[in-house]
């Protein structure tokens, strides 16, 4: 599998955004194929696409000429992506941007694997930091956590001052 | 004691009396009713003798009068018999009486002084147990006094130190809330990207290991 996901396309929910997109891109192809083989006159515009989508579709399989098959080819690579990515969920202190999701997302797909999926949450209790969910494994980096842990040397740092 | 003595003496004066009153009673009756066979023989042997009622009556006024003579007699030696003797037994009486007494009263110092210096052994001894007693127990006190005021004071350390952990726990508590009530609001994420991902790099190992499973 040589595709390469884009860095905003994230979760597991962008991917199958990505999919419906690709797919209808897919059907409206095959739909003015059959037009032009005919010669119709009457033709629809190309749905739009998002910039994950464009991007993708111009990345795949740049060297060929877009195709029906190649369009089914990649719905099929993406189906397999969904179906046998790893994932893992990133709980933040705050709604994060996409630039921050971006970095994360890429870091991962760099460091951990090439094909995984991130799903972003945000609870402000965190306060800060993150809690990371890897499949039944928790590791909580958050802020709180680390307040509440060292809370035992509050009193001594107060008696310092 | 000296009442019984009484009781032996009037005991020895009624039997005298009794003894006179027996005496007198059978001459009265000896005299009043002579027997029989002392008049028989001198039927038998002797001729009765007539005499003349005179001389009978004047011979019967004349015994009447020797046998109360004879009376008064006896019972004037009774009686001063009977009071001799009742002043003798007196004399004897007390005379006894005291030395009984006397024996008695010696005795009884005795016996009393005795008793009194058992009792006053008793009392040294009732006092020396007393006093070891107390000691024990003043041992005892201080001991039980030294265990306690030890149990109380390690009690008293050990919630001290309960009191101290509860008071930096509540203290601990009360920081951790104010930071996190004060920290949630208007959280930076953009601030925080670079510390994100120094710590995805920190635990890299731990989510490889993670995703792995």
């Amino acid at each position: 599998m040589s595709l390469r996901l884009p860095g905003s396309v994230a979760s597991s929910q962008d991917l199958r955004s990505l999919i419906m997109e690709v797919h209808e891109y897919a059907n409206w192809y095959a739909h003015e194929s059959v037009k032009a083989q005919v010669k119709a006159k009457v033709s629809t515009s190309s749905p739009t696409l998002s910039v994950a989508a464009l991007e993708l579709l111009r990345d795949w399989k740049a060297d060929q000429q877009i195709s029906a098959e190649s369009l089914d080819q990649l719905i099929m690579t993406l189906e397999q992506y969904a179906s046998n990515s790893p994932s893992m969920t990133i709980t933040l202190a705050a709604l994060p941007t996409s630039s921050l999701k971006t970095a994360l997302v890429n870091w991962c797909r760099v460091n951990v694997a090439p094909n995984i999926l991130v799903s972003f949450k945000f609870n402000t209790s965190l306060l800060g930091g993150m809690v990371v969910q890897c499949g039944s494994h928790i590791f909580d980096w958050s802020f709180k956590r680390k307040i509440l842990e060292n809370r035992k040397i509050f009193p001594e740092v107060l008696r310092r001052v | 004691m000296y009442a019984s003595f009484l009781q032996i003496a009037l005991l020895g004066t009624f039997f005298l009396i009794g003894v006179v009153s027996a005496t007198a009673g059978r001459h009265a009756y000896a005299h009043f009713r002579p027997r029989e066979d002392e008049d028989k023989p001198h039927r038998n042997t002797q001729q009765p003798v007539r005499l003349p009622t005179e001389v009978k009556e004047h011979l019967l006024e004349a015994a009447e009068v020797k046998f109360q003579t004879i009376i008064n007699h006896s019972s004037a030696e009774l009686e001063y018999d009977l009071k001799t003797t009742a002043a003798k037994l007196d004399s004897r009486l007390g005379k006894l009486g005291s030395e009984i007494v006397g024996e008695e009263m010696k005795r009884y110092r005795v016996d009393l002084e005795q008793l009194r210096k058992q009792t006053e052994a008793n009392i040294e001894n009732a006092q020396k147990d007393i006093n070891a007693h107390q000691a024990d127990l003043k041992a005892r006190i201080d001991a039980r006094r030294a265990e306690l005021e030890a149990a109380m004071n390690a009690e008293i350390t050990a919630e001290k130190q309960v009191l101290i952990n509860l008071a930096n726990s509540k203290l601990a508590d009360a920081v951790a809330s104010f930071l996190i009530e004060t920290l949630g609001h208007d959280v930076d994420l953009g601030a925080q990207t670079a510390y994100l991902t120094a710590m995805l790099e920190e635990h890299k190992a731990e989510i490889l290991k993670g995703i792995s499973e």
